[in-house]
């Protein structure tokens, strides 16, 4: 029993240690964001700042309009969020409920493409939005979650709703329910759990989301949170403090969120891998 | 179900579906066309596009003096970080899967890092590899050990960029960790009463058992890996001499900072085809590694 415990306090004990220097570098932007330039160059380095310098945050946002910036990531995220639960539910009702000529190959296609790198793309997809004479703001980077939603979230909507038997659809059918009315009613408040998954994880990748809004985005105003942080970055490379503040402001909101629907990101990354 | 009723359900069926499949169309096998042609086109800027054959393939194999680099840079960078990367992610999964204290707050942190913006991220680690002021050489000071120019030379720099990737390795701990704690109890307690030890019950049942989830976990970290290019974008723009010109953002560089898009379709042509070589590899060697059960 000694030994059980031992080896105990050890595993503990190493865990703390990369625990520690896991989160050092969220430590690391904190402490930076609240120093002086003349603290931030100091070295040795300190560890922590001699007073709080909370002024760095206002002389951050003079430059870096934080507010317009979550508007305009906003205005993105928002409506991606709800296409790729609209879009992917869709198909994925089909695909687990309905008969139709061609389904294994739509299925199989659908499956193939989580395979294609998006990278590989983004030229003649934004050729193509140039086409459109559209290819300057918001539009190219909504539209696609309009479109399916991602393979893989139609693939994890699939396989939930086949767990669900098919009485409650037939019951629901005779009491003269169409078929989006058993979806929307019926089939999605079941898998629930999965939808706000879904959902979480849309909204990181549209936050963090860097190509994208650099490839169509150009105007300083319309700029999202990461396109601002990296110009912002580009532009006053050394002014540290106001970097470092500008940098917990964008990550603040991604952290908060996580801690809010911890479970359901946990449980998200759980099913993404479970598909193997 | 009569023929009727059939045909109605199919129309419904593809009304479901005409958003996946119009996603399909437009964002995977035309864009798929779009590559191939238009890399066999001379395209810049504001010009019309002029058919050159495969001109284009031509000037990266033999007069582009940073395409090879951009390859191999590209290929280091996965490999370095998916081979370190699932060594991290998996001792940590093992560890975290003991009975020890706290361990919500642990999974909680070395996830975390996986949903943090990659910008904000790279920021604070490349102040963190700065040459002169970092902690990282404040570090290696205090132990004894010189400095080192992580970022600015060409040795280090794809090391330095690679081990901020790992750090972002949150998701795989937690799919290995719930792999972990999937193993029945009963498979385990059995080499103990065999008279097996920790090395034996984790090389005789825990590998096997998770090979599936490692097969997965490498092949999404390779695809997503060998895609690497915030780094590059805001650290090192590609620097020191081509070494972390990374392939995604080479094309980015050539097609919408050069304005060069046949050029930068054909280099998104190979580098297509090669993810397409890796991932290929990848299913091949597992064939004889991946233990299924119930075979």
């Amino acid at each position: 029993m000694t030994m059980r415990t031992g080896t105990n306090y050890m595993i503990t004990a190493l865990a703390s240690l990369m625990g520690l220097a896991c989160i050092f570098p969220f430590f690391w932007m904190l402490r930076s964001s609240f120093m002086n330039n003349i603290e931030i160059y100091q070295y040795p380095p300190r560890l922590l700042p001699s007073i709080l310098r909370a002024d760095n945050y206002p002389a951050a946002l003079s430059i870096f309009p934080f507010g317009r910036y979550l508007i305009n990531t906003l205005t993105i995220a928002i409506p991606s969020v709800a296409g790729t639960l609209l879009t992917s539910t869709m198909a994925a009702y089909a695909l687990a409920r309905l008969e139709f000529p061609l389904k294994r190959l739509i299925f199989t296609l659908i499956i193939a493409s989580m395979l294609m790198p998006g990278t590989v793309t983004i030229i003649p997809i934004f050729k193509g939005w140039v086409a459109l004479h559209m290819a300057s703001g918001y539009l190219p980077l909504i539209v696609p979650a309009f479109l399916g939603g991602g393979a893989f979230n139609i693939f994890l909507c699939r396989q939930f709703l086949m767990t669900i038997p098919r009485d409650l659809d037939e019951a629901a059918t005779i009491d003269g329910a169409g078929r989006v009315r058993i979806l929307a009613r019926i089939l999605l408040p079941l898998i629930k759990p999965v939808l706000i998954s879904i959902g979480l994880f849309a909204f990181i990748l549209y936050w963090n989301d860097v190509l994208g809004p650099l490839i169509y985005i150009s105007r300083n105003e319309q700029n999202t949170i990461s396109q601002g942080l990296a110009n912002f970055r580009a532009g006053f490379g050394t002014d540290y403090r106001a970097i470092m503040a500008a940098s917990c402001m964008s990550v603040a909101p991604a952290v908060a969120l996580y801690f809010a629907g911890q479970k359901y990101f946990i449980e998200g990354i759980v099913l993404s891998g479970l598909k193997s | 179900m009569s023929a009727k009723r059939r045909s109605r359900a199919a129309i419904a069926a593809y009304l479901f579906l005409a958003p996946a499949i119009l996603g399909l169309v437009f964002y995977t096998f035309l864009p798929i066309f779009g590559v191939v042609g238009m890399g066999l086109t001379e395209w810049d800027a504001l010009k019309a596009p002029k058919f050159i054959g495969l001109g284009n393939f031509v000037e990266l194999f033999t007069d582009d003096m940073f395409f090879v680099r951009s390859v191999t840079s590209t290929l280091y960078f996965a490999l370095f970080t998916v081979v370190l990367g699932t060594v991290y992610a998996f001792v940590v999964a093992l560890l975290l899967n003991q009975r020890i204290a706290g361990r919500g707050l642990f999974r909680s942190i070395f996830f975390l890092p996986y949903i943090v913006p990659s910008i904000g991220a790279a920021i604070v680690w490349a102040w963190m590899y700065e040459a002169n002021f970092g902690v990282i050489n404040f570090v290696l000071n205090s132990i004894g050990l010189d400095k080192v120019q992580w970022l600015g030379n060409e040795a280090t720099a794809t090391p330095a960029l690679g081990m901020m990737a790992i750090w972002g390795f949150g998701n795989y701990i937690v799919i290995y960790l719930a792999g972990l704690q999937g193993i029945p109890k009963t498979y385990l307690e059995a080499v103990e009463m065999d008279g097996g030890n920790a090395w034996h019950k984790f090389r005789h049942i825990t590998l096997p058992l998770l090979s599936p989830v490692i097969f997965f976990n490498v092949l999404m970290s390779v695809i997503a890996n060998l895609q690497v290019f915030v780094p590059a974008l805001s650290i090192t723009k590609g620097a020191p001499n081509g070494s972390t010109l990374y392939m995604v953002y080479y094309i980015f560089k050539q097609g919408f900072w050069n304005n060069r898009f046949g050029y930068a379709s054909a280099v998104s042509l190979i580098f297509f085809a090669f993810i397409a070589c890796v991932t290929a590899i990848i299913f091949a060697s597992s064939r004889n590694l991946l233990f299924f059960e119930g075979e």
